[in-house]
């Protein structure tokens, strides 16, 4: 634990020295929120209640995927994850640690993003927080597969192009700001199977909104939730099978 | 020079016992069938040219690389068998370093002091390489000499009972090679094994008393330096005769 607890220092550490990386878990969820909650830009059916489920599922694929799968794959190339092996510390605990270092980043951000949220006029009175948990966890462990996966087997350069387009992909076509249902009917069929969309909804039910009539076209309503476990656990097995500590 | 290491094992038994070591990458064959020992108090260098199988032996002996096949003791533990338990006795300087070029000096040595909680002080350490007006430097502000110094703290944070440096003095100064030498020379006296993969054929035979060198994968010399350079035949002789 003592080791663990070392390397999620360290990590931290490296993360609050890096502007970039802060730009983009804090500043571009923060600057999204205030922005689309003030000026009259989103279709009207976008409530306060959508347009904040949407910015916590934006910071969840900052943190867990962008993030750390840019950090992770630079480390990579680095040959420090190489050298790290070759510490007490070993592989199985540097992987706790990143995932210590991930849960306290998206901690402070959920919270951040609520304390905003509610100065803006947004009431938490309506979540259901076991369930608002659950869709964090899923969704962490969906995206950090997938961050993980690209940074494994990818060059450093190659993997920053990808998450960061990647990114701008899910942002734009993925159900995160404008609801699957004012999708084009192409672009919400791709994004029903994509994961953004299926956490976007979780934490939109979580909030206490109601779910969208899309996801009634399977499994009963409830495959938001089944979309959502099936990339929660399909996306980290493909990376531990491809991953490479080393380049 | 003061050290900070100590004495944790008798002079002159064994640290590492490789035997039949294989490494295959797909159908390339880069370690073929190695057998050597290296002792506590002693430097032993591991020579030969590039794609001998130097860095690939050591890695394996380091617990980075598994082996195709073959046993690899180290400190007692068989690290072929994936026993890494003794990873806090055990000193590594990789040969491209393994370090963030954001990584300041005196904050990752701190860390990995911490890593290996072996009693060492990082401020002692850092002064010990000779970094200490470069202590909030961050890697990739130092220069190629630095930078190996830096790599160097790094293995000593393990206060190792084995250290393996792997072109410990590449692009280093001569007033840093003489500060390695040092270190290296304060390590082996405490009783601390050192295996040293180098080009620098100067280098070993000024710091190594034992010599292993690898030619296309395989072992073609194992030697005591005090054998191998008898009156006026240097070390690069010996070696060239070998590797022709």
């Amino acid at each position: 634990m003592r080791l663990i607890v070392a390397q999620t220092r360290m990590e931290l550490t490296t993360l609050l020295r890096n502007y970039e990386q802060l730009l983009l878990i804090m500043v571009i969820p923060v600057g999204i929120l205030v922005f689309f909650g003030n000026v009259d830009v989103l279709p009207d059916s976008v409530s306060l209640s959508r347009l904040v489920s949407s910015v916590l599922t934006l910071s969840i694929m900052s943190t867990a995927m962008v993030s750390t799968g840019i950090a992770t794959g630079f480390e990579r190339s680095y040959h420090v994850l190489k050298r790290l092996g070759a510490t007490p510390l070993g592989r199985e605990r540097l992987i706790w640690a990143k995932a210590a270092s991930v849960a306290m980043v998206e901690a402070a951000q959920i919270l951040v993003l609520l304390v905003i949220a509610s100065l803006m006029g947004w009431s938490p009175d309506a979540v259901t927080w076991w369930k608002l948990l659950g869709a964090i966890l899923l969704g962490t462990s969906a995206f950090a597969g997938i961050g993980l996966t690209l940074a494994g087997r990818l060059r450093a350069e190659a993997n920053l192009a990808a998450q960061n387009g990647l990114y701008l992909v899910l942002l734009a076509v993925g159900g995160i700001i404008v609801p699957i249902d004012e999708l084009p009917d192409a672009m919400a069929f791709v994004a029903r199977i994509l994961p953004s969309g299926a956490l976007a909804e979780a934490m939109h039910t979580s909030l206490g909104g109601v779910t969208s009539d899309v996801w009634f076209s399977y499994a009963s309503g409830s495959g938001v939730w089944f979309d959502l476990v099936g990339w929660a656990v399909i996306a980290p097995i493909v990376a531990a099978r491809l991953f490479r500590f080393d380049t | 020079m003061s050290t900070v290491f100590v004495v944790n094992q008798p002079l002159q038994s064994t640290a590492l016992e490789v035997r039949d070591l294989v490494i295959r990458y797909g159908d390339i064959v880069a370690v073929n069938s190695v057998s050597f020992v290296a002792r506590h108090g002693e430097v032993t260098a591991v020579l030969g040219r590039n794609g001998a199988g130097k860095t690939s032996t050591l890695e394996a002996c380091e617990g980075l690389r598994r082996p195709t096949s073959g046993s690899l003791r180290v400190l007692g533990n068989d690290v072929s068998n994936g026993d890494t338990s003794q990873r806090a006795r055990i000193g590594v300087m990789l040969q491209d370093g393994g370090i963030a070029p954001s990584a300041r000096v005196m904050s990752l040595v701190r860390h990995y002091c911490r890593l290996y909680d072996r009693g060492v002080d990082p401020r002692v350490l850092v002064e010990q390489v000779g970094l200490q007006h470069r202590a909030t430097s961050t890697w990739r502000r130092l220069s190629g000499g630095e930078r190996q110094r830096f790599s160097l703290a790094l293995a000593l944070a393990a206060n190792p009972d084995i250290a393996f440096l792997d072109e410990p003095t590449a692009g280093v100064d001569l007033d840093g090679r003489e500060m390695i030498r040092d270190i290296i020379a304060g390590l082996t006296a405490d009783g601390c094994c050192v295996v040293l993969a180098t080009h620098d054929l100067d280098e070993a035979e000024r710091v190594a008393q034992h010599v292993v060198v690898l030619h296309q994968g395989k072992v073609v010399l194992d030697d005591s330096i005090v054998n191998l350079c008898t009156g006026n035949r240097r070390l690069e002789d010996v070696v060239r005769e070998v590797t022709r």
